[in-house]
């Protein structure tokens, strides 16, 4: 018997998805074949199983990860279609600065290999080599900071995102964006800022700084996703802030759930 | 706004009322999710790519053109995307550990047989978790999105009778890995 052809409409029979015909076809075969008929049983048995493989939760992040992408992409847009923007352009000789940032960084590249062909390299080129990679970092360091002055919120994303390229950050650097984390009037900005620091809290300095930044922020995503980063952190010395946060008359129900939920595991 | 359709949203969305995106998110995120992480077994990728999915369809809205489901449209985009951090990343499957696999599974109170199922389940998502992408992909879609063979064809773009056919091999990959963990 062809039981090929038979066995090709078991999922369909298993979930429901074939033509009356089809399934009287079956059916009819399934009477006289036993092959098929234990085939079908141990598919089904596996179906149902599969059933049993659970998909976890997604984390509350995700909404408001989505949110932050959401407003940035009308930003962007807006930005893409604004006539000041259009006319701006017209006349702005300057070079836009993440321009800037990527030329200058790839002329000192550019110069430094030139550099390193002619010598070749021994030991007292060594010393010489590390000055120039320290002057690269100084140069992306003075970008940077210059960057996140500037008044375009996706330009501030962007110096943003370039500090976490940085293999170490100074004290101006860190200062700088635990500036922008406080004061930045966008909260996009803020929220990646928040990221980016939360990825250095190797700096006793960024701890302390993303604490005493908990009882400033007003809007409720950074409230919850400095509370999800403390957590992941475990750091229970940001408990008071959270207790002071709490203390506020307006704070979002939402929130303040999710704080006391974060100190009761911190604690 | 809670009672219009996916199609009628996103055309709006199309039209420029880009903040209508939220509601389809809240609609379909979870479930992108879940397609998503039986796909790669993996909490953070998931959740990245649920987020790159939406990106993409805020970015290319005007190729949204209405005459088919939204969804549909939605899972093409997402296998799309899966595709690319494939290819950036190399998503194998082979790096799961046991136990981050142990966590998904349902715990609860135990009655007699439940324990069998949950190692059957256990067992049936590391042989997913070894399926040629291609057949995880179909499954995916069918066991775990409960679409119909016809949607499924929409989405790939096949013929719903060459659905039927890769569901059923799948299914038979399926079975011969996981016969052979279960021994
Ligand atoms: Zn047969």
């Amino acid at each position: 018997m062809d039981c090929e052809k038979y066995e090709e409409l078991f999922t369909g029979w298993i979930n429901k998805d074939i033509s009356p015909a089809e399934r009287e076809k079956l059916e009819k075969h399934l009477a006289t074949c036993n092959g098929c008929r234990e085939e079908l049983a141990f598919m089904q048995a596996m179906w149902t199983d599969m059933g049993e493989i659970a998909t976890p939760e997604p984390s509350a992040h995700m909404e408001v990860k989505f949110r932050a992408m959401l407003d940035t992409f009308k930003t962007q847009e807006a930005e893409k279609f604004s006539f000041k923007n259009w006319l701006g352009n017209l006349w702005q000789m300057q070079p836009r600065w993440p321009m800037a940032y990527n030329l200058a960084v790839i002329l000192v590249a550019f110069g430094f290999g030139f550099w390193a062909m002619n010598k070749g390299t021994n030991n007292q080129d060594k010393g010489q080599l590390q000055e120039l990679s320290a002057q690269v970092h100084e140069l992306k360091q003075t970008m940077v900071l210059a960057m996140l002055e500037n008044p375009s919120a996706s330009e501030r994303m962007k110096a943003v995102s370039y500090t976490s390229e940085m293999k170490h950050a100074d004290d101006q650097v860190i200062e700088a964006l635990l500036s922008t984390l406080n004061n930045d009037p966008n909260v996009n900005v803020r929220l990646t800022t928040l990221e980016t620091l939360s990825e250095m809290t190797r700096y006793p300095e960024v701890r302390e700084g993303l604490i005493r930044s908990i009882k400033g922020q007003d809007s409720p995503l950074m409230q919850s996703a400095i509370a999800d980063v403390m957590l992941k952190l475990q750091e229970k010395k940001s408990v008071g802030s959270f207790k002071e946060l709490l203390k506020q008359k307006d704070l979002d129900n939402g929130v303040r759930n999710k704080i006391e939920q974060t100190i009761s595991h911190l604690i | 706004m809670n009672t219009l359709t996916d199609n009628a949203i996103m055309l709006k969305v199309k039209a420029g009322e880009l903040d209508l995106m939220g509601l389809l998110f809240q609609r379909y995120h979870r479930q992108l999710y879940g397609f998503l992480f039986h796909m790669t077994y993996q909490k953070e990728a998931s959740e990245d790519m649920v987020q790159q999915v939406f990106y993409k369809m805020l970015k290319y809205r005007a190729s949204f053109a209405g005459t088919s489901e939204f969804v549909h449209w939605m899972y093409a985009i997402a296998r799309n995307v899966l595709k690319d951090q494939g290819r950036k990343k190399k998503l194998t499957m082979a790096g799961i550990a046991v136990d981050e696999l142990a966590d998904v599974i349902p715990g609860g109170v135990e009655v007699n047989g439940q324990i069998e199922r949950k190692q059957a389940a256990q067992t049936l998502q590391k042989a997913m978790a070894k399926l040629k992408e291609d057949d995880r992909d179909i499954l995916s879609l069918s066991r775990f999105q409960e679409l119909k063979h016809g949607e499924i064809a929409q989405i790939m773009n096949i013929s719903e009778g060459a659905v039927k056919v890769r569901v059923h091999r799948a299914m038979c990959q399926l079975k011969e890995i996981y016969t052979r963990i279960e021994r």
